[in-house]
């Protein structure tokens, strides 16, 4: 009798013990490594070059301020908005977080951010992007400055075209008068098994359509509202699906519509001869390309060259349960010293004016001509999107610019459908 | 004699206490919760506004929602009946027995055993139009899981692929509990092996065969981590099951109350189905014959 | 069986196995293959030479702490599951008290459902209390018992012999001393079916993690393969050592007690 009613305890009694094992174990996973003494600052951002150069510029920070220390997170693009929004909702996000034009204002609109006092050392465009209502919600700490067209130096020879040409030539739905097309034509391979292609022709807004409805005279959103239903843009949206779908110069939708490195990657593995984009893959290039490359301008459209602007800064988190440290942060973060950092491996170019000079500097001497990115900002500019409801309404309209894309619907129908479901989500 | 029904009181409701306080918190309360939900306007981000019948009225007029219930139909139209037969077909070669059916039996379990997850991102590298093994194997550029005819059937391939081994599991138990007197009664009377396939085994399969398209068409109407992997709602939405819209809706579009509209409604309709499914083989289950 | 109809069986059933197991083996192999050679040449070429670069850049990419994770948010749901189901279905089974029936038909309801339906307001309610994103929120849900197990394990406490719990009364056990050595032995079978379909459930949970939590510090195995399979995208060989990762632990587990786990789906299933 004595001897079971033991063992039974035991049993109990070990079940116990292991449930405590476990529960002690989820506590040390759990420990953060607070640094001893000192307040711990995390910033968010998506870029895993820029943060390198983050994590040497918080070096330099803490060596002035010993009782700061920093920390950088780095979420991949694809999910950094979600996750953004379901971490500043719980109030488990970084103390300080990047955030674009496109995203902004749901975080203002709801008090999230911490209010910044604007200066002139910044980059005017930038400050204006994150303005809102009056308001500027973050530190500008990149410019992407313009668009512009890398060019595969060696895929150009082979095919006899001379980069020079890249600089004047136009598109158009004209056929006298478009340059694009042909050229584009001489420059693509279809081989057995692997393609060469020309450009990078796709659903993205940044590198890609946004340039063309510019440059064609149309808009894309006016406030928060969608307004890309209009004949302009149509004109640039039949350009570029023409190009993916019966001309066949650029990859097939299928692998760019839910890829945005697909074109990057056929680009630095020497498959594509022509690649627009911006500042924000220069550094990429330049570490992995093999070939010899160069940059021209955007191709020139129906009212001129038009390219896009986009900022990123810096918000302040306005439930951090540390705000003065925080606003430290900031405030390295958005003056010259602390900003010039990210230039000094030519990642991207800083917000603060003062700054600039590094990210020049850095590619002269390396014999990169980074003008075209900022001699096309001489002629038209759209700035990147955004407003209240952008998210909801961006989202309605990747199925339908899909199905655009990959050649399946009349674009002047899509357009129309795709904007009343875009405002009726950016709305709700 | 009360005070022994007040200690055996005690005793129970000590005992259950723990999961009562599981089941209240986290079963009955979030409906409770999804209903008032229901009624309100939440970004995630703001606070959090009543807005009455709303969302109700704007979910029900939805297409993308219509949508995602027509393409969770037949999705389940093709899993299910897909997965039953195939499964059945399994489980009578199985029942043969023949040296090595244990092997056969282990193999067959495999996908179910793994995370629907990484099944689905091991398929999506399979399905890749650039570099994918099946484009490669074809020699065609077909594209599998872009194209709006071909992704739902995909998807739902995948599944089945998924699932056969473990529906066979359980036809292999239904197949082997049949008394063998029987099937040997038939053989001896001259009945072919299809005969008797259909006759007896069939039949007595019925509370197996309930039991499996019960629980997959429950389970096929929530498959979410396939098409979050593999399409995320597919090209035109041809594959947006409703888990996945509910999900796209609270935490993509940021509109948590009309999430809150749509799982109510994905509830009341697989409740439906799930006593309609109990009434009609109530009164077809053979009982076992003792 | 003739010997033609033996042939026909099996290689019905090979052809079953080789569509069962390519994938798996494809996928393999590209895990095993150089991005370099995956870019240049066959997707399906045999990995020459092969390398374990694909798995060590995982480990940068947090897979090893994912595991961790994993294995402990498992282990402590499995714990609290089966032992709060334990005592509830005791009390079910062999105690007599007031509103038990009603509680139970409760019980019965709480199974239909559907994750679908509690995941936004669970999310709701664990970040009112502050738990979004903690170790807790992931184990919470499902740390306190399932009606299922429950369910399960009624039938068969009902099931025990009434004389073998007087017989330990009798002697002078208790409630405690009843359970381990009565109730307990006599079921474990079905507790062993319990352990492993709840053990597979949970290590394969994705859409609870991939809401409730972000970030590296709780990430579990799915969601950590789905956040590379999105960051790398297309870089495949990258992607199928993730999956090959996310897929080994249970696959090795499975093999090793593959016959318990068959019997325990099928026990599952016939009650």
């Amino acid at each position: 009798m004595t001897i079971r009613a033991k063992s039974s305890t035991l049993v109990v009694l070990a079940l116990l013990a292991v449930i405590v094992l476990l529960v002690a174990a989820a506590f040390v996973l759990g420990r953060t490594a607070e640094p001893s003494g000192r307040t711990l600052v995390t910033v968010r951002l998506w870029d895993p070059r820029v943060a390198t150069a983050y994590r040497k510029s918080f070096a330099d920070f803490t060596g002035s301020h010993p009782g700061i220390e920093v920390r950088v997170d780095v979420v991949a693009y694809s999910t950094y908005f979600d996750t953004l929004r379901t971490d500043v909702a719980g109030g488990s996000a970084d103390d300080i977080f990047w955030l674009n034009n496109a995203y902004l204002a749901g975080y203002a609109d709801s008090g999230r951010l911490v209010a910044i006092t604007p200066t002139p050392a910044w980059e005017p465009s930038v400050v204006d992007q994150f303005t809102r209502h009056g308001t500027l919600w973050a530190v500008p700490q990149l410019t992407d400055a313009g668009i512009a067209v890398y060019y595969n130096a060696d895929l150009l020879a082979k095919a006899g075209v001379d980069p020079a040409v890249l600089n004047s030539v136009r598109w158009s739905r004209v056929d006298t008068v478009d340059t694009l097309r042909p050229l584009l034509a001489r420059l693509t391979v279809h081989g057995a098994g692997r393609t060469q292609w020309a450009y990078n022709a796709a659903n993205d807004l940044q590198g890609i359509y946004l340039n063309y409805i510019g440059s064609a005279g149309g808009t894309f959103s006016e406030g928060d509202r969608f307004t890309f239903d209009n004949p302009q843009a149509a004109e640039a949206f039949r350009y570029l699906v023409g190009l993916i779908n019966t001309d066949r110069v650029a990859p097939p939708a299928s692998d760019t519509n839910d890829n945005g490195d697909f074109s990057r990657n056929q680009f630095l593995q020497g498959n594509m001869a022509l690649f627009q984009s911006g500042t924000y893959n220069l550094a990429n290039v330049a570490a992995n390309a093999r070939f010899r490359w160069g940059v021209a301008m955007l191709p020139i459209g129906p009212v001129g060259r038009v390219s896009v602007t986009n900022g990123i800064a810096a918000a302040g988190n306005a439930a951090s349960r540390h705000p003065e440290a925080v606003r430290e942060v900031l405030a390295w973060m958005g003056g010259r010293h602390g900003n010039a950092y990210l230039a000094e491996d030519g990642a991207a170019i800083p917000a603060v004016l003062a700054a600039q000079k590094t990210y020049f500097d850095y590619w002269a001497a390396r014999n990169v001509d980074v003008s075209p990115f900022f001699d096309v900002l001489g002629g038209g500019r759209v700035p990147a999107p955004g407003g209240a409801g952008f998210a909801a309404g961006f989202d309605a309209v990747k199925p339908y610019f899909d199905e655009m894309f990959l050649g399946r619907a009349d674009v002047g129908r899509t357009l129309a459908s795709a904007q009343a479901a875009a405002n009726d989500a950016a709305a709700r | 004699m009360s005070t022994g029904r007040v200690r055996r009181a005690a005793l129970g409701y000590t005992l259950l206490a723990p999961s009562l306080f599981g089941a209240a918190a986290f079963l009955l309360l979030p409906m409770l919760v999804v209903v008032w939900l229901s009624l309100q306007r939440w970004d995630l981000l703001g606070p959090i506004r009543f807005v009455g019948l709303a969302n109700w009225r704007s979910v029900l007029t939805d297409p993308t929602f219509g949508n995602s219930l027509l393409v969770t139909a037949g999705f389940v139209g093709l899993v299910v009946p897909l997965q039953t037969i195939l499964g059945l077909l399994a489980a009578s070669l199985l029942a043969r027995q023949l040296p090595g059916s244990p092997f056969f039996r282990t193999v067959y379990v495999l996908p179910w055993i793994c995370a629907p997850l990484a099944i689905a991102v091991l398929w999506r590298w399979l399905l890749a139009p650039t570099d994918g093994a099946i484009n490669t194997v074809l020699g065609r550029r077909v594209e599998w899981l872009t194209d709006p005819t071909l992704a739902l059937p995909v998807v739902s391939a995948v599944t089945v692929w998924t699932n056969v081994g473990y529906v066979a599991l359980f036809f292999l138990a239904g197949i082997l509990a049949i008394p063998a007197d029987i099937q040997r009664a038939a053989q001896l009377d001259g009945a072919t092996s299809w005969q008797r396939f259909r006759r007896i085994t069939l039949p007595m399969l019925r509370p197996t065969l309930f039991f499996v398209l019960v629980t997959g068409v429950v389970s096929a109407a929530q498959v979410f981590d396939t098409v979050f992997a593999l399409t995320n709602g597919g090209p035109r939405n041809r594959t947006d099951l409703v888990a996945h819209r509910i999900y796209a809706e609270a935490f993509g579009a940021a509109a948590v109350g009309r999430a809150a509209v749509m799982a109510i409604v994905v509830f009341a309709i697989l409740i439906a189905a799930t006593v309609v499914q109990h009434l009609f083989f109530r009164r077809r289950i053979t009982y076992e014959l003792v | 069986m003739s010997w033609f109809s033996r042939i026909l069986v099996y290689a019905a059933l090979t052809v079953g196995a080789l569509i069962t197991l390519t994938p798996f083996a494809l996928g393999l192999l590209t895990s095993f293959t150089t991005p370099q050679q995956f870019a240049t040449g066959s997707p399906l070429g045999i990995p020459n030479p092969p390398t374990l670069a694909n798995y060590a850049a995982l480990h940068g990419a947090g897979f090893g702490r994912a595991a961790v994770v994993t294995a402990l948010m498992t282990a402590v749901i499995v714990v609290g599951q089966l032992t709060f189901s334990v005592l509830a279905a005791y009390a079910f089974a062999r105690l007599n008290f007031a509103g038990r029936d009603v509680l139970f038909w409760i019980y019965i309801l709480t199974m239909l459902v559907p994750p679908s339906v509690t995941v936004v307001p669970l999310y709701l309610m664990l970040a009112e209390v502050g738990l979004r994103n903690t170790f807790w929120a992931l184990v919470l849900p499902f740390a306190f018992g399932s009606p299922y197990a429950i369910f399960l394990l009624r039938e068969y406490f009902r099931a025990i012999p009434a004389d073998l719990l007087k017989a330990a009364r009798v002697d002078g056990a208790n409630t405690a001393d009843v359970l381990v050595h009565v109730v307990v032995p006599a079921s474990r079978p079905i507790l062993v079916t319990l352990f492993l379909i709840t053990v597979v459930s949970q290590w394969n949970n994705f859409m609870w993690p991939l809401v409730i939590t972000s970030g590296s510090k709780w990430r579990v195995l799915t969601v950590a393969t789905a956040g590379l399979q999105s960051q790398y995208n297309a870089q495949w060989t990258l992607v199928m050592a993730a999956t090959t990762v996310a897929i080994v632990p249970l696959i090795a587990l499975f093999i090793v007690f593959q016959r318990r786990v068959v019997r325990s789906i099928v026990v599952s299933g016939l009650k």
